[in-house]
């Protein structure tokens, strides 16, 4: 057996165990590679800097935890900036462990152990404002520090349940759901996934269907992003965005150039962008995930590509491809 | 205390998933049953919660004014379980016919749209026009002839001979090469994502090794 040949014929578990270390040292030692956001990201951010109080915004949810190493970045970063411009954020999920991972992200962003998170204020807890009447966000806001609340050093801000985030969760047949919130969302979800009456929610009395409102986002491993451009871009005109998962991102950028998405994240990368773009415009101090990920995404690329070449040329130097089959196992 | 253990029960399934790569073994098998099993036990959970029991058990159970209706859905449905019954295994086409049916009427139109028609609008655009810098133009010229070129490769009533037909078909597959590499590159992506992100889970929320 020639040397080309061993090379080819290589037990694959040594290049799994080449990936394997690519993969980890990196996390010990970050190269600090620079990431330029893309112009399908920018196309999100730039639309969700236009957005604020008096707008709101559907966030699925809509993957498996299979995806979720791809899809979670994106959701936690356009969530983080949904919250820090105080967007109110309808949170949906096109499969049923989808809502589990948009109850992930949310507790990732209020979680008091790290920094820039941001306090979730229970419907219960402020029921005595809205007694009052006062529905809008400043007022809200305004009332609940003068009853004595103050933010944590650490916090970045408040999240009001009802008035910011409305847990919708996750109910099948998802397109049919779609076509049914473009004339009521509380004809599809009466209730959150707490059992609060959607009606009684103030971000629902400003935006009682799809038409009334701005952007949807939909995080998806699936064919979600489908169902929300059919059955919400063309039905009603409502904007779209997708995070996709990298294996997606190729099928869905036909959507970019006919003008039926304003934007795109394409994988952990799409997500890192948009990461960086809230660390630039002084929505987090640091990074998530996705950043701290793209580091170890380099080097690993960087060795499939030399394996790449290695096995092209053991292949053609060895002459194999003037044969019909290499000789050893495969 | 309960997140800790979620945290070790997490790990210890995703060694024995990763296990796999050495070579089969019975770890590995558990663990991918039991990612079935839970996933299956979940959804069931979750859709009798949200939606089998607010909106069909309460609405019937209280008797709420219509709710009868309800019953149409609900028998539609219980006769897809005759599948399992050979005798009359028959009864579950009538809730697939409709659901077919159904669909096709509410989808079609709008998915001809969204997916066909747009494409088209989108793929019927301008060369050249005055002010457009090179590279707009050259994205324009290889979008339009690769659109037609991939076209005329799956175009199986002509012979792929010829300047017309066998030229368009060899840069036809060029350029559907050319979308398999970008797909390709995007599913190693995608794939070495997938490790990543278990590695953080694995230094980070479990060994504490990593921030």
């Amino acid at each position: 057996m020639s040397i080309w040949e061993k090379m080819l014929n290589v037990d694959r578990r040594w290049i799994f165990l080449l990936i394997g270390i690519a993969c980890v040292v990196p996390f010990f030692t970050p190269l600090g590679l620079p990431i330029l956001p893309s112009a399908e990201v920018l196309g999100i951010f730039d639309y969700m800097e236009d957005l604020g109080p008096d707008n709101a915004i559907f966030v699925g949810f809509d993957f498996d935890p299979g995806t979720a190493a791809e899809n979670m970045p994106m959701g936690v970063a356009v969530l983080r900036h949904a919250f820090a411009r105080n967007i109110p954020v309808f949170v949906t999920a096109y499969t049923p462990l989808g809502q589990g991972m948009a109850a992930m992200a949310v507790e990732e962003l209020t979680n008091a152990s790290s920094d820039d998170y941001f306090m979730y204020v229970n419907w219960e807890d402020w029921a005595s404002i809205r007694d009052q009447g006062i529905i809008d966000r400043a007022g809200i806001e305004e009332a609940w520090t003068a009853e004595g609340n103050t933010l944590p050093e650490n916090a970045r801000g408040w999240v009001f349940e009802g008035r910011d985030i409305a847990m919708l969760g996750y109910l099948p047949y998802f397109h049919l759901v779609i076509l049914g919130m473009s004339s009521s969302i509380a004809s599809q979800f009466p209730t959150d996934i707490g059992g609060t009456p959607i009606e009684e929610m103030p971000m629902y009395q400003e935006h009682k269907n799809l038409r009334e409102i701005d952007l949807a986002v939909t995080n998806a491993g699936s064919s979600a992003c489908v169902a929300w451009i059919t059955y919400g871009r063309e039905k009603i005109g409502l904007p779209i965005a997708f995070g996709v998962t990298a294996v997606m991102a190729t099928d869905y950028f036909i959507y970019m150039q006919s003008g039926q998405t304003v934007g795109q994240m394409g994988g952990l990368r799409g997500a890192a962008e948009y990461e960086v773009l809230l660390n630039e415009n002084g929505y987090n101090k640091g990074y998530g995930k996705a950043f701290v990920g793209m580091d170890v995404q380099n080097i690993a690329h960087l060795l499939i590509i030399f394996l790449v070449i290695l096995g092209n040329i053991a292949f053609f130097a060895g002459g194999f491809n003037k044969k019909t089959k290499l000789k050893g196992r495969r | 205390m309960s997140e800790i253990i979620g945290i070790w029960i997490g790990a210890f399934f995703t060694i024995g998933i990763y296990s796999f790569l050495y070579k089969e073994n019975p770890l590995y098998r558990l663990s991918e049953h039991l990612v079935v099993g839970i996933s299956t036990g979940f959804t069931i959970a979750i859709t009798y919660s949200q939606v089998l029991k607010p909106k069909l058990i309460e609405p019937i159970a209280t008797g709420e004014q219509g709710a009868w209706l309800l019953l149409i859905p609900a028998i539609l449905g219980i006769l897809y379980i005759t599948r399992f019954f050979p005798s009359v295994a028959w009864l579950s086409r009538y809730p697939m016919a409709f659901l077919m049916g159904a669909g096709m009427g509410i989808g079609f139109p709008l998915s001809m749209k969204a997916q066909v028609l747009r494409q088209l609008e989108a793929s019927l655009i301008p060369l050249y026009e005055a002010g457009m810098s090179w590279e707009i133009v050259l994205g324009n010229v290889v979008m339009v002839l690769g659109t037609l070129a991939a076209l005329i490769y799956f175009f199986f009533s002509k012979p792929h001979k010829g300047p017309f037909f066998g030229t368009g078909s060899k840069i036809g597959i060029w350029v559907i090469m050319v979308g398999f590499g970008a797909t390709f590159g995007f599913t190693v992506m995608g794939r070495i994502s997938l490790l990543i992100g278990r590695i953080q889970f694995l230094l980070g929320d479990w060994l504490h090794i990593i921030k």
